[in-house]
């Protein structure tokens, strides 16, 4: 697995947690516990997804907080 | 007048005599398993659900997705309440929300501004004391006892407890507003029993003691301890009549329902005179009408120095036609005071009934309409000494219906020693609540163990006092 797989599969982890837990208010090294993984690893995911306006990070530096972005839902779908 | 906050938990209410007091902040602590997420959980959403009162939880352990799926098991859709903005499931650590708490215009004060927070959990204080040393960690958590109580948060902050720490108190108790601790304990050997005691809230009273609670499906059920069923026909809409003893008045719930058939059971040692008196002249202030049965020993000259003590003329009372007697034995009769005396003494068996029956007629039939408040003292030994037990069981259950139907306050008094198991057995089961007192060594004590509110009370040592009513509750 190269690089962007890896990242891309963290984002995926860091997306799926701030779904499921909305209201979380993190700092990296915070969610590094939460999601068992590296803070190394964790910061230029979580800075990647704070520029796509998923996160919105709060301060700066190692105290900077993530907190979600939930996107709009007009109306949930059944599409099973 | 401080305003309370409904704790949502069904029965603690009950042991804080109304709930929280507005904006304190009470350590909840417990050993792991004991319920203390629950509790806090349960205080946030029915406040939310039933008071509209939004309220933040904030966890530095666990998973606000886990917290969703436990609360889901009690009912509690918190996904939907975080919805219309009236809860909000947090997670952060603890350094962070140290930080965001202090900053101004931070994070925790916009949060608390944007929901019009009022009440707050925070999952748990423990982990200040693991990230810094003693002096800091009691310091983190006055600043966050101080920035609580400025906003105004009805907060729980809950505290992991272990045996061990009983040998000392942890400084956050000394902090804080209050401390309730949930425990899980050996009951009967083979069993757990969980239990839940304030052990301090200030600017409330308290039911002191350990309580029982239950998970239920609808989250944490208290069952305040010494409480029975309560008799909501005759508590919900009675008047409470005041005994004129505050202790007593605070053990009946407000005083004696109006209506209400009470019976004192005294061991032979324990004088019962003032707490009855006490009763008996408070109906007489108040403008009641009193019928008394007396006793071998007892005369109306007797009563009525006693009612001078406590400042009301019984004379009065008799002359004008408010005070009664029913009377089983020769004795003097202050001259203009016949007509106020019903002498059943040597009447037999029917003749006894139908002359209590007549002489009772007008007031069960009319006191009520007439607005006339009547107390009726009932000394149940001297029925018992005259007519024995069997008749004192059927005549008993009959004036206590009759008296009842009629809106009559009784006060029955016997020793239930000397009348043995199955009489008194009878007795308390026909009476509304029962009073015991007795003397054990050099003390008499009080205690309420049956009352139609359902309260029971701890015994009360009576202390005499100089002053009106002569006795106190200790």
């Amino acid at each position: 697995m190269n690089e962007t797989q890896d990242d891309m599969s963290l984002q995926l982890e860091c997306t799926l947690f701030f779904e499921r837990n909305p209201y979380a208010l993190e700092t990296v090294r915070g969610l590094a516990k939460k999601l068992g993984r590296s803070e190394l690893a964790l910061e230029a995911v979580v800075e990647r997804m704070s520029r796509l306006l998923i996160l919105e990070r709060i301060g700066e530096g190692e105290r900077a907080i993530y907190t979600y972005h939930a996107p709009a839902v007009r109306q949930e779908l059944d599409l099973s | 007048m401080i305003e309370r906050v409904d704790s949502g938990i069904r029965g603690l209410d009950t042991i804080m005599y109304g709930g929280f007091l507005r904006g304190a902040v009470t350590i909840l602590e417990g050993e792991p398993g004991t319920g203390k997420t629950t509790v806090g959980l349960q205080f946030l959403a029915e406040g939310a659900i039933r008071s509209g009162e939004a309220g933040i939880f904030i966890t530095f352990e666990q998973l606000p997705e886990q917290i969703y799926a436990d609360a889901a098991s009690f009912g509690w859709d918190l996904r939907a309440l975080e919805t219309r903005n009236l809860i909000r499931i947090v997670s952060m650590e603890p350094d962070v929300l140290f930080e965001q708490m202090r900053q101004p215009g931070g994070l925790f004060e916009r949060l608390t501004n944007q929901l019009n927070c009022r009440r707050i959990v925070i999952d748990s204080i423990s982990l200040f004391r693991v990230s810094a040393d003693p002096e800091q960690a009691r310091a983190s958590v006055y600043t966050i006892r101080n920035i609580l109580r400025k906003l105004n948060l009805t907060s729980l902050l809950i505290r992991e407890y272990s045996g061990y720490e009983s040998q000392y108190a942890p400084f956050e108790n000394n902090v804080c507003d209050g401390i309730i601790r949930l425990s899980l304990q050996p009951h009967m050997e083979k069993y757990r029993k969980r239990t839940i005691e304030v052990l301090k809230m200030r600017g409330t009273r308290i039911m002191e003691g350990e309580h029982h609670f239950t998970f239920t499906r609808e989250g944490i059920h208290v069952i305040p301890a010494l409480s029975m069923a309560e008799e909501k026909m005759i508590s919900a809409t009675a008047d409470m009549l005041t005994t004129g003893i505050e202790g007593l008045d605070e053990l009946l719930g407000g005083g004696l329902p109006r209506g209400s058939v009470f019976m004192i059971d005294t061991n032979s040692k324990a004088n019962h005179r003032y707490l009855v008196m006490s009763m008996f002249v408070e109906r007489l202030k108040a403008g009641d009408h009193t019928v008394s049965l007396m006793t071998s020993s007892s005369t109306i000259q007797g009563m009525t120095e006693i009612s001078n003590l406590f400042g009301v003329s019984l004379e009065d009372a008799i002359r004008s036609k408010q005070s009664f007697f029913i009377e089983h034995y020769r004795k003097p009769v202050p001259e203009g005071f016949e007509t106020s005396i019903l002498n059943v003494g040597g009447l037999e068996g029917e003749e006894y009934e139908a002359a209590f029956e007549e002489w009772f007629r007008p007031i069960f039939l009319h006191g009520k309409e007439k607005g006339k408040g009547w107390f009726f003292y009932f000394d149940v030994n001297t029925v018992v000494s005259e007519r024995g037990k069997a008749f004192v069981l059927r005549f008993y259950a009959d004036i206590a219906v009759k008296c009842r139907m009629a809106g009559i306050t009784v006060v029955a008094h016997a020793n239930f020693t000397e009348l043995g198991a199955e009489t008194s057995s009878f007795l308390e089961r026909s009476s509304d609540g029962v009073i015991r007192t007795w003397v054990d060594g050099k003390y008499q004590y009080l205690q309420v163990t049956k009352s139609p509110t359902g309260r029971m009370s701890a015994p009360r040592i009576i202390e005499n006092v100089d002053a009106r009513p002569f006795i106190r509750l200790v």
